[in-house]
């Protein structure tokens, strides 16, 4: 790794990580983005090919990052087709151009699923990480020891980075998640676990871990669906599963929440989705637990989770009011980040030295904030300076402010990005409407994306 | 805060200001601020109480003559066409800015307006859907197997029609079936397309102002799915049925507001695809007239319509359906009555999914580049996303056959090569879900008169009401 990459990257562990000047700043990154593109363009063919595209030979300035950044869309543009068939060669060989390392050696031979593909990746060497492929096809994203080893130093100094104490492994942890599995979530909730669990007290919600196979073959019953060859049987019996692995789950989350009740007055972790955590108030109250039992030094944290669920719209306030006066710890990044944002006491979102932050046209075509000092709006992009197996180079669709002046509210450092984090409406949903349609408008249920 | 408030001023400056036409009065005023695909626009604060046409009184036009009717539109066609007040040329103007086609194909298609308002078209429809103009004009006698005397009319409906916004005809269409029909038609524009029915409207109110026909439309603008309008509005004591294209993302809200008495007729989002026999490899000129109408399906309305062809299934071996791709790559380019030879550039997303297929050959080939002019994708398989923006996925298959099974009941038209395998094919395609079977070619071409998304409009618009002795 070069130096000015290493230097910005190893701040992360300076206590004053969050107090650097944004003008020095600037200048380190645009000098470790210039390295960092000179060494991944040869070792990335697809960053090669987009750098040949876009004719830049040479980062000189941060705009000459936009036309490299890769979209979320990148790490799962393999055929659903080689996945359907069985061409675990050939996934292989597509990985291989979004990674600077050789994946086509890994033996797939008799591979049966995806799981199994996964699991002889990790077993070479390479462990990988997938996001959860709701959406149809799920993400593969190449990942090193490295890359592992700096996501942890990226949590144990950013985890509730507003608290004086750090990680002492030393409290009840709860992740309200399965044990297992490659996917990046988990794979934090595992981090957490090892930095902050006390070895005795560490509970998850399940210890089956999470396989991907599951959530593919409602993928695969939505596109038999999409053909008309499903029948209303196997239709019926989707729904049944998907009904059946809730309700699972619900008696093994009412006794985790007991045993959250029975430590409440001492430190805990406590990680779950807002729709979890409303359950969770639920049991307590019918146990007589009431608002703000809890010790003041417990770290917990809500997210996701609210896609396609009704949750009640006072649902943060709820949670807030619950958990009382504790130390609550909240982060903004992407799925393919090492190095996520994290929320400071004036509700902004601080990055690490060593992620460049880009808000570009709605497009994703102008870099809006290379001279700015005020808030400006648009796309968010980032340049994770800490990838060592991929381009950490990414655009979002997210639409976010970013306050670019030097200061924050809280005494820290900027830019900042601004509490009012959007998805850019997608066509349709921006009350465009059109003739032209698929059948995705004509598939509902749990089958549902 | 500084630099947002003045941000917030300067988008309110440059905001397009759109007019609302109502029961045949054009109304201005800048009273509710939308967005559309990030261009900011300023629309009239809405009057609900203007938005109904009481039931305790008959429509305006329930009892005006057909042919009195049929006046009026060939009157407003002509207008259309010569646009003597220049209404056309400023919604056009103003379109061109939110429209995500280029403005010299919005304006062809603006150019080819007035033919919808055809005496002989428009006659034909209700020859066609209704056999004749008895029916809507009276009571038609139905002599009864029992003997018992009877009528029935094809009554004047109240209709609230959500439109579409990717092609100027679909306000044309609805206007002219709503008028046919004499009911009273509550238009919700779409952000897409914010000028077109209100110009119309505007071309009617000038031909004939005050006429019945002129004061049974209005055509206004509020976000879809605004609980505040569309809660109060959709109910069966103002309205009869909810005529909505574009299916989910239109009636995602609306459709808890469909029950007894208030009935959704759909305009539903469909794909269209092409199926091509081996006899385009029978000559090379057979493949380049092929390759030529499979371009031309592909880009009605630059691929935004739904009868623009996505996916082309062809009869042959992977060598031969490459020579086929790269002809239809180069055809995608030209200029056509219904495509300019640059389309938008690829969405980014969308190029990085291409992009990645180009490195998957032999499995995958791609033609063409992002750039607009056109892409062919070959692949076993077709692609997992939706090929838009000229974009074609071209499939190889043995026999035309082995296409039916991604045929389905999204498949609205599918154009056949050569003419004569069409008839081997229909019923196999209609029982899949294909709704239009035509040859290869003649996509763009929707006759008047013929059925719409499976069912005749106006047989479904009107409200069938007996006399019965």
């Amino acid at each position: 790794m070069t130096t000015v990459r290493r230097q910005l990257l190893d701040k992360i562990e300076d206590p004053r990580a969050f107090h650097q000047s944004a003008h020095e700043l600037r200048e380190l990154q645009l000098q470790a983005a210039r390295e960092l593109f000179a060494e991944r363009r040869e070792q990335i063919p697809l960053l090669q090919k987009r750098a040949a595209d876009a004719g830049v030979d040479e980062i000189r300035t941060l705009a000459d990052l936009v036309p490299l950044l890769f979209s979320h869309t990148a790490y799962k543009s393999y055929p659903k087709a080689f996945l359907d068939q069985g061409r675990w060669a050939r996934l292989s060989q597509w990985l291989r151009t979004l990674t600077v390392q050789d994946v086509t050696q890994v033996d797939v031979a008799g591979v049966r699923d995806i799981d199994e593909w996964i699991e002889r990746f990790w077993r070479a060497g390479f462990p990988l990480l997938a996001t959860s492929g709701t959406s149809g096809k799920c993400s593969l994203l190449p990942r090193t020891d490295a890359d592992r080893q700096a996501a942890e130093r990226h949590q144990y100094y950013t985890m509730g980075f507003q608290y004086p104490q750090r990680p002492a492994r030393d409290r009840h942890f709860f992740y309200l998640g399965p044990r297992g599995g490659p996917n990046s979530g988990v794979d934090i909730g595992l981090i957490h676990a090892q930095q902050w669990g006390r070895p005795d007290s560490i509970h998850f919600l399940s210890d089956e871990p999470l396989r991907l196979a599951d959530t593919l073959k409602m993928v695969e019953l939505r596109k038999r669906m999409a053909e008309g060859s499903a029948t209303p049987g196997e239709i019926a019996a989707a729904e049944a599963e998907a009904k059946e692995r809730a309700a699972r789950m619900a008696p093994r989350l009412a006794e985790l929440t007991e045993k959250i009740i029975a430590c409440r007055r001492e430190p805990m972790f406590l990680t779950g989705q807002w729709a979890q955590h409303l359950q969770i108030i639920e049991t307590a109250r019918a146990m007589g637990v009431r608002d703000g039992e809890f010790h003041p030094e417990s770290l917990i944290s809500a997210g996701g989770g609210v896609k396609g669920i009704a949750l009640p719209a006072d649902y943060r306030e709820r949670v807030d009011a619950f958990y009382g006066s504790v130390r609550r710890s909240s982060g903004y990044g992407m799925t393919e980040m090492l190095q996520t944002l994290s929320k400071c006491e004036a509700g902004r979102y601080h990055r690490a030295p060593g992620v460049i932050l880009l808000v570009l046209d709605e497009s994703g075509t102008q870099l809006l904030n290379d001279r700015s000092d005020g808030v400006v709006a648009g796309r968010a992009a980032f340049l994770d300076l800490s990838c060592e197996a991929r381009w950490g180079g990414i655009i979002s669709g997210d639409r976010i402010q970013v306050d670019c002046a030097d200061s924050c509210p809280c005494g820290r450092s900027g830019p900042t990005v601004l509490d009012s984090i959007a998805r850019f409406a997608p066509p349709g949903q921006d009350d465009h409407i059109g003739c032209a349609g698929t059948i995705d408008a004509y598939i509902r249920g749990a089958i549902d994306a | 805060m500084n630099s947002e408030q003045s941000a917030m001023q300067t988008m309110q400056s440059e905001a397009v200001a759109i007019c609302h036409v109502i029961k045949g009065e054009c109304i201005t005023g800048a009273g509710a601020a939308y967005r559309s695909g990030g261009v900011p626009f300023t629309a009239p604060l809405l009057d609900l109480d203007t938005l109904v046409w009481p039931r305790a009184e008959p429509g305006p036009a329930f009892a005006t003559p057909l042919t009195e009717i049929i006046d009026v539109l060939v009157a407003t066609g002509d207008y259309l066409r010569r646009d003597p007040d220049g209404l056309l040329a400023s919604a056009l103007a103003h379109l061109a800015k939110v429209s995500t086609l280029p403005e010299a194909l919005l304006a062809r298609s603006y150019a080819g307006l007035h033919n919808h308002f055809q005496r002989r078209s428009l006659e034909f429809q209700v020859e066609q859907e209704l056999g004749g103009f008895d029916v809507l004009d009276g009571w038609r006698e139905v002599p009864c197997l029992s003997g018992r005397a009877a009528r029935v009319r094809a009554f004047p409906p109240r209709l609230v029609h959500v439109l579409a916004g990717n092609a100027p005809g679909v306000a044309a269409l609805s206007i002219v079936r709503g008028a046919l029909t004499k009911g009273v038609h509550l238009l919700k524009i779409p952000s897409n397309d914010l000028f077109s029915a209100t110009a119309i409207l505007r071309a009617i109110a000038a031909v004939a102002p005050g006429h019945p026909v002129s004061r049974s439309f209005s055509a206004v603008y509020w976000r879809g799915g605004d609980e505040a309008v569309e809660g109060t509005l959709f109910r069966p004591q103002f309205f009869d049925k909810l005529v909505a294209w574009g299916g989910a993302e239109s009636i995602r809200s609306a459709k808890r507001y469909i029950g007894p008495g208030f009935e959704l007729v759909s305009f539903d989002p469909k794909t269209s695809i092409s199926l091509i026999g081996r006899e385009v490899f029978e000559s090379e000129q057979n493949l380049q007239e092929a390759a030529a109408l499979a371009a031309a399906d592909a880009t009605v309305m630059n691929q935004q319509a739904c009868v623009s062809s996505r996916f082309q299934f062809i009869e042959g071996d992977v060598d031969d359906c490459d020579r086929f791709c790269a002809a239809l790559q180069r055809e995608l380019g030209m200029e056509r009555p219904a495509a300019t030879p640059l389309g938008k550039p690829l969405p980014e997303e969308l190029a990085q999914e291409i992009d990645a297929l180009r490195d998957l050959e032999p499995d995958y080939r791609v033609w063409g580049d992002g750039d607009g002019r056109g892409l062919v994708i070959r692949s076993e398989q077709p692609v997992d996303f939706h090929p838009d923006g000229k974009i074609v996925n071209v499939v190889p298959v043995a026999d035309l056959r082995d296409a039916l099974r991604h045929v389905g009941v999204a498949t609205q038209t599918v154009g056949v090569y050569p003419l004569p395998r069409k008839a081997a094919l229909r019923d196999a395609l209609a029982a899949r879900g294909a709704q239009r079977v035509v040859t290869l070619g003649r996509a763009a071409l929707q006759e008047p008169g013929l059925s719409h998304d499976g069912f005749f409009p106006l047989h479904r618009f009107v409200r069938w009401v007996n006399d019965e002795d």
